[in-house]
């Protein structure tokens, strides 16, 4: 009864039969259905902040992995993935200490460089604590401002930032350079006084005395050098290895320029992170100074303390970027090969683990292949015993020890030899500490 | 098949009974090759009543390209070359503004987007991420201790590769062509099907901030067999097979050889 129910109301035209869906009907269907814009002709590509690493020193200025603030989140010791930090401008340049790192923006706002980690040697200038007002913090968990004693802070910009063990360094365009924390040994720039207590400490130095404006400001383990516009090197700090280059292997407490080798050398790049230091000039050439006990400088002499420039004669091609670490030195060629030597993990196999010559690691490696030839190491970074290079495609490479996660790789084991970071984004610079890192990225679309 | 001449049948030796040499009447015996009434054709009937016929990696029903086959002793050949691992080659075409619930153009409609903010740098920095992602698995599916000197030379080599069960790996992708809003593809993968390839396509459309389905995958390189050596609906007889057997002998031979030693 009820099937001819139906079949009269469909003979009716009351009902309809439910077939085979009529493509004219799925067509109009479709073209009618609403368009969803998701990001228009405008959008812009962001820019973000990627942090990984030991995160109980503050260094990653994530607070819930040392203070949980929720129940149900756990202190995390280390982070072994890229993990994204939230800042409020861009941020233009950053550098990772020994436990501290340093943000600095490129804008004219008051607030242009902030702090996180360690800040025993007040290296991240002074952090008024929230709960006693006459206190300072010893560990600052998020990036928090530092107040720089800036003569015109709505048009002074910040070009760059460096963290040594226990100090910082500040380059601006025009107030010439600020540095602050430890200086038992005159890496800040200033005359050393005996027993001074450098925690709690509201003093940030400023240097202007140079013979042109500062264009990069390097520190190593204890000590700074800045290059100037026109070539020049200067240096101050601890010289017992001679890391400063001057002659001598006393502190030196007031920037004074390198001879050596380099005198007359128009130097476009220097490098230093621990006590080796290492200067790229305009022609190609490489000068280096400072520590060889790990054979950085046994080329050119058996001393295991340099302390004046000297040329390293590398029949390697035109060098044009060199990063030094604490064993282990690398440098880029203008052809885009990345050469390593030193000591330690040199990034080509277990097997070579230390060589005073460089050799050239295989850019098959870095993913160059007949399928994609166009593939170029365009950086080369380097913390106290990892290396990264930076592609030109926007992939991150690390190798090296692999120290509290530090290389973001998601393992806890060394790496032998080149492996690639997944950063959802393309890494625009990267910068490298101790135990953490911290790379500027730019999302994809 | 059958009409084509046979195996000679086989011979064997037989003493038979033959008037001897010397007179008449006493019968000596001779050793004689005769053939075996066995072998004869028409005691044995048609030499080929079935044929035994394997397929090598899968290919869909929406999917068209370079599909394997096997016949009789062959299908051992098809095993070995299972085990190779070797990468296939899909030209895949996409097309931006939809996303269909089963990833291609012929499924049922669920959302619809603009596309005219994709450029073709944008596509290719996603690629240029996928095949990033994709070679950490290839490194770390193919189960090989990182921390030897022997990982360190197969990866500047570039013949680390998965070579046991592995989820579906891209190790290379370059887009041919683009032109809002179609797109096509070169995908190089190992272990994958085609579902997967279509996934990615929608998956592709997703980072880009719009949506995307698949609208062909075509596969045209299957390890050794590329489309040259694939025969075309109208070559499928008997004098066709035989020759892209005989072509191919060689290098199914000398790849399967390397990998496998």
């Amino acid at each position: 009864a009820m099937a001819g129910v139906v079949r009269r109301l469909l003979r009716r035209g009351l009902a309809v039969a439910a077939g085979p869906p009529n493509t004219r009907w799925l067509r109009e269907a479709e073209e009618a259905a609403p368009v969803f814009q998701y990001a228009g002709k405008a959008s812009q590509r962001k820019d973000r902040v990627f942090v990984w690493g030991f995160s109980y020193s503050g260094a990653l200025g994530i607070p819930s992995f040392v203070r949980p603030d929720a129940g149900w989140k756990k202190p995390r010791r280390i982070q072994p993935t890229p993990y994204r930090l939230e800042t409020e401008e861009k941020i233009s340049s950053a550098a990772c200490g020994y436990g501290f790192t340093l943000l600095a923006s490129n804008t004219r706002d008051i607030t242009k460089v902030w702090g996180m980690g360690l800040n025993k040697d007040s290296q991240l200038g002074f952090q008024r604590s929230r709960r006693d007002q006459t206190k300072g913090y010893e560990y600052v968990l998020e990036p928090s401002p530092i107040p720089l004693p800036l003569e015109k802070p709505q048009q002074t910009r910040i070009l760059q930032v460096s963290c040594g063990r226990a100090h910082s360094l500040v380059l601006t365009d025009s107030e010439g350079v600020f540095t602050m924390g430890n200086n038992s040994y005159g890496q800040c720039g200033r005359k050393v006084v005996e027993d001074e207590i450098y925690s709690e400490s509201h003093l940030i130095h400023q240097l202007k005395e140079f013979d042109s404006r500062v264009v990069q400001v390097v520190c190593g383990q204890d000590h700074s050098l800045f290059r100037t516009k026109k070539g020049t090197v200067y240096a101050c700090g601890w010289g017992a290895d001679g890391q400063t280059g001057l002659g001598h292997y006393n502190i030196t407490s007031v920037p004074t320029k390198l001879h050596g080798d380099i005198a007359g050398v128009n130097i476009i790049q220097v490098s230093s992170y621990g006590d080796c230091c290492l200067a790229v000039s305009d022609e190609g050439d490489v000068f280096g100074w400072g520590n060889s006990e790990y054979l950085q400088l046994a080329s050119v002499t058996e001393t295991t303390q340099v302390n004046v420039p000297r040329h390293l004669p590398f029949k390697i091609g035109k060098v044009k970027e060199a990063a030094c670490g604490g064993t282990g030195n690398v440098v880029l060629t203008e052809e885009g090969n990345v050469f390593v030597w030193g000591y330690g993990i040199l990034g080509k196999g277990p097997n070579l683990m230390e060589t005073a010559v460089p050799e050239m690691i295989p850019p098959s490696l870095f993913g160059w292949s007949d399928f994609s030839p166009d593939i170029r190491v365009a950086h080369v970074r380097c913390g106290l015993s990892q290396f990264a290079a930076l592609t030109n495609r926007g992939e991150l490479f690390v190798w090296g020890k692999n120290l509290r996660g530090c290389l973001g790789t998601g393992r806890m084991e060394d790496q032998y030899f080149p492996w690639r970071v997944t950063v959802p984004g393309e890494v625009v610079d990267v910068a490298c500490g101790v135990d953490h890192m911290v790379s500027m990225v730019r999302s994809f679309t | 098949l059958n009409a084509a001449p046979g195996r000679a049948p086989r011979q064997r030796v037989r003493f038979l009974p033959a008037p001897a040499p010397g007179g008449g009447g006493a019968l000596e015996l001779v050793a004689a090759r005769v053939p075996v009434l066995a072998d004869h054709p028409l005691v044995r009937g048609p030499r080929f009543r079935k044929l035994k016929i394997g397929a090598g990696h899968r290919l869909d029903v929406k999917a068209s390209g370079v599909f394997v086959l096997g016949i009789g002793h062959g299908n051992k050949l098809l095993t070995d070359l299972y085990n190779c691992h070797l990468t296939k080659v899909y030209t895949v075409g996409g097309l931006f503004g939809k996303a269909t619930d089963d990833f291609s153009d012929t499924g049922n409609l669920v959302e619809k987007t603009t596309f005219d903010h994709i450029t073709r740098e944008k596509l290719e920095r996603i690629l240029a991420v996928i095949q990033g992602t994709n070679q950490k698995a290839l490194l770390m599916y193919s189960n090989i201790d990182m921390k030897t000197q022997e990982a360190y030379e197969l990866a500047v080599k570039g013949l680390i590769r998965p070579m046991g069960k592995s989820p579906p790996i891209i190790t290379a992708v370059r887009c041919l062509q683009f032109a809002l809003p179609e797109f096509q593809l070169e995908i190089h993968c190992l272990h994958e099907t085609q579902q997967y390839l279509r996934r990615m396509v929608h998956e592709i459309g997703l980072e880009l901030k719009s949506s995307a389905v698949c609208t062909q995958v075509r596969r045209t390189r299957d390890g050794v067999f590329t489309v040259g050596d694939a025969l075309p609906r109208t070559q499928w007889n008997l004098q066709s097979i035989q020759e892209a057997i005989r072509n191919c002998q060689l290098k199914v031979q000398t790849e399967l050889e390397k990998t496998l030693g």
